[in-house]
């Protein structure tokens, strides 16, 4: 991509002559402390939050004026006294048996006030559609970024040096990292003995062979996806504090705090009215912060050691022990007659399903039913399968599986649109759902406007006008 | 040379949890100076869901935006929520909201109705007035009707509700079902630059047309879209987790390469009209949808400029060169 310099230039030397004339009106109020308050206090409030009645305002958010500031405090911002700070040593392995492991050099050295391994937690397992992810690996790791113990020091480099500590002994079990590799009966199975097949959907509608079989035209082709991280500003981060009468209180950057208080409740074995959990201000979710990460380890590690606990992601940790999307591989065959009726569409999915399930059960099941893409088609058969690889966690990331399949489904329309020679714009108002069309899960839809879209889009784009 | 290409692409995208309960619960307290507090289990994530779910509530009790304070993500003093995923926030924690609210505002109407010599039912909450419909002359200011509510009868105006959106289980052998409640569209149109001697692909503009029912919050929908867009074009053309042997080898921000301000196109951001009649005030969605449609109106804008149809992701500089130097091959 081209770096627009010219532009950022403008943009920089305008803002520079407007420094003046936007100068507060009033001189900047101090407060003591570490956070100096560097704006007026009486706030000029935007009509659009005045105004009744609400709804359709362009209201203006009222946590914007400290964030443009600088002054939101996240995670990392806060503090408690005495608090230490935690790190978790990731695996060396993408699939072993973890044979010993001993911690007794990381706690000999000073500053390191607890360490953790995954045979101190009351419930080592978790999972938001079931629970086949240990919160520390304690017999098996199954990808690299599993936590397999943790330290609890004074600060983050001590803690950081004493990850180095950590004997870890491995037996290297066969592992894979290609979903189609890990179908075959040969590869090795990452959960159990059986399958590397975890979950599966099919939806079916009409009779696709028959309707293939009467389309003018068949069109066929594999597309496939990466594995993209969510890239919050913000990494994953918690604080923990066990306090004298039995309490936890945890705050996180969780995005769903009922449900992880559940699972802080299971895994710690702890009644749930003993547990606060608050959502702190969270930079960027993007759907990777869904389920709870460090916060039972963090809980532990504050009940050994009376300290609040904080542990903040680095990059590394985000990238490699939080969830990504799913990579898909998508078969697409379409029958169309000469008019571009679209006749026939029969669909496989392949989703690389990493080391755990996480959010996989939603993926697989939103993806399967909007692989056909918004159009009428009679006749309809979508299979998919999510297969376990040892590779990073697959989970929950904005359109669960939908920017996959439309990458597939609409490319697949231009290219019937090009081969019948039909306007890519006409194709797709000819076969468009519209108010009560019949989904492929045949459920009536209601307030459909995606012809308004489609014809809306084209006008403001300039879409028959538009020349090279 | 520079070649140029539009590519059109379309999408569909449901609202909340696939068949699963997603309940959110919420409740809402209006204080005697007509001013209110609503506590909700959901997370801001970022998106600007307080600022609408305060308007939603502003909206049923017919105060204003800033009237509204909202109380979130605290499980000791908040209501169960689903939480800040499937674009599930305005539609299911709102409709929450509208029925908490609407509990609270019928104390205020019960309280009234005697003082307007109406019933209850002939009463409505607007402009920070209850008002007998229809007859916008007689009303009270709502801070007086709260304060006559709380402070003489002893009757306070709290409402708590939940909502989940009804579905129907979908046959395990053909997925026939209804898995959501409600869906929305759009479209997305990429006006692309292909340098076919490098591969290079420049957005230069992405016109898109989204439906969210009705936008509670015009702002943030837009806001929403446009940054979407910048997750679509990462999507597109940048962002790669790579492996070796089951080790990332670029987990960090020098070697995974992402959008920034400076890679985003010109973007034409606009709405369609619509009212979804299961939504709170006929809204529905809009976080996830934003992203879905950008990638695939991409491809096909490249298709459009250089003739090369890119079907494995992310379309990088490398694999567009690749792609056109074979099809000169096959010409050739």
């Amino acid at each position: 991509m081209v770096t627009r310099n010219k532009d950022l230039q403008k943009t920089t030397e305008s803002l520079l002559k407007k420094k003046d004339s936007q100068a507060p009106s009033k001189k900047p109020v101090s407060v003591p402390g570490d956070n100096p308050v560097i704006y007026p206090l009486d706030l000029p409030e935007s009509d659009a939050r005045l105004q009744t009645p609400a709804v359709g305002a362009r209201a203006t958010r009222p946590d914007g004026r400290l964030h443009g500031l600088g002054q939101t405090k996240y995670i990392d911002d806060m503090s408690f006294p005495h608090m230490i700070h935690a790190k978790i040593l990731r695996s060396e392995y993408a699939h072993a048996k973890i044979i010993s492991i001993d911690t007794s050099a990381a706690e000999a050295i000073p500053g390191v006030l607890a360490t953790l391994v995954g045979d101190e937690i009351p419930v080592n397992t978790f999972g938001p559609t079931f629970q086949d992810q240990p919160v520390l690996a304690d017999t098996i790791v199954r990808h690299k970024g599993d936590g397999v113990a943790a330290v609890a020091a004074v600060n983050e480099q001590i803690a950081a040096d004493a990850l180095e500590k950590i004997k870890v002994v491995y037996e290297p079990l066969e592992a894979v990292f290609d979903p189609q590799e890990a179908l075959k009966d040969s590869a090795p199975k990452i959960h159990g003995d059986k399958t590397n097949i975890y979950t599966s959907k099919i939806i079916k509608k009409g009779d696709v062979e028959k309707g293939l079989a009467e389309s003018d035209h068949i069109f066929q082709r594999q597309y496939s996806t990466q594995m993209v991280e969510h890239v919050p500003i913000e990494p994953h981060a918690s604080i923990a504090l066990w306090d004298g009468n039995g309490r936890v209180s945890v705050w996180s950057s969780l995005g769903r705090i009922t449900l992880g208080r559940e699972d802080l409740s299971r895994t710690l074995s702890l009644p749930q009215s003993k547990i606060r959990l608050i959502g702190t201000i969270v930079g960027g979710n993007f759907g990777g912060k869904n389920e709870i990460t460090n916060e039972p380890i963090l809980a532990l590690l504050s009940k050994k050691t009376g300290r609040p606990v904080k542990c903040v992601f680095t990059r590394g940790d985000e990238f490699i022990s939080s969830t990504i999307r799913h990579p898909f591989v998508m078969d697409y065959t379409t029958g169309v007659n000469n008019d571009g009726k679209i006749i026939a569409r029969k669909i496989k999915l392949i989703l690389d399903g990493g080391a755990y399930c996480s959010w996989t059960g939603t993926t697989i099941g939103k993806g399967s039913i909007l692989a056909a893409g918004p159009y009428n088609i009679d006749n309809l058969f979508v299979e998919s399968y999510a297969v376990y690889t040892n590779k990073t966690t697959t989970g929950a990331m904005r359109g669960f599986g939908a920017p996959q399949v439309c990458f597939a489904y609409e490319s697949q329309m231009d290219e019937i649109a090009e081969k019948l020679g039909i306007d890519p714009l006409e194709l797709r108002l000819k076969n468009a759902f519209t108010e009560g069309s019949a989904s492929p899960t045949s459920q009536q839809l209601q307030s459909v406007v995606l012809k308004e879209s489609l014809k809306q889009a084209s006008d403001r784009f300039g879409w028959k006008e538009w020349k090279k | 040379m520079i070649k140029r290409g539009k590519g059109m692409a379309c999408m569909w995208y449901p609202i909340g949890f696939t068949v699963a309960a997603n309940a959110s619960a919420a409740t809402v307290k209006v204080n005697t100076d007509g001013t209110a507090t609503v506590l909700t289990g959901t997370v801001e994530t970022g998106q600007g869901a307080l600022t609408v779910l305060g308007q939603i509530a502003a909206q049923t009790l017919g105060i204003a935006t800033d009237d509204v304070h909202v109380v979130s993500a605290d499980t000791d003093s908040t209501p169960m929520d689903t939480g800040a995923i499937a674009s599930r926030t305005t539609y299911v924690t709102g409709n929450a909201i509208v029925l908490a609210a609407e509990k609270a505002r019928e104390i205020l109407f019960e309280a009234a109705a005697p003082l307007l010599n109406v019933r209850p039912e002939q009463l409505e909450a607007v402009d920070k007035k209850i008002r007998v419909l229809s007859f916008p002359d007689r009303f009270l200011p709502i801070d007086k009707v709260v304060a006559h509510a709380e402070n003489t009868l002893g009757k306070p105006s709290i409402g708590s509700a939940s909502y989940n959106p009804p579905t129907v289980e979908m046959d395990p052998e053909t997925g026939q079902g209804k898995p959501f409640n409600a869906y929305v569209y759009a479209t997305q149109i990429a006006d692309v630059e292909v340098d076919d001697e490098t591969g290079e692909v420049e957005v230069k503009k992405i016109t898109a047309v989204h439906d969210c029912g009705t936008p509670i919050n015009p702002m943030l929908v837009e806001g929403q879209i446009q940054g979407g867009i910048s997750m679509g074009v990462g999507f597109a053309l940048q962002e790669e987790i790579l492996f070796k042997d089951g080790t990332q080898i670029n987990p960090n921000l020098t070697n995974y390469i992402m959008p920034t301000s400076l890679d985003m196109p010109e973007l034409e951001v606009e709405l369609v009209d619509n009212y979804d009649p299961t939504g709170p005030f006929g809204a529905k969605g809009a976080g996830e949808p934003t992203a879905v449609p950008t990638a695939a109106a991409i491809m096909n804008a490249i298709y459009d400029a250089v003739g090369v149809r890119i079907t494995n992701l992310p379309a990088t500089a490398e694999k567009v060169l690749a792609a056109i130097q074979e099809k000169n091959k096959a010409v050739a």
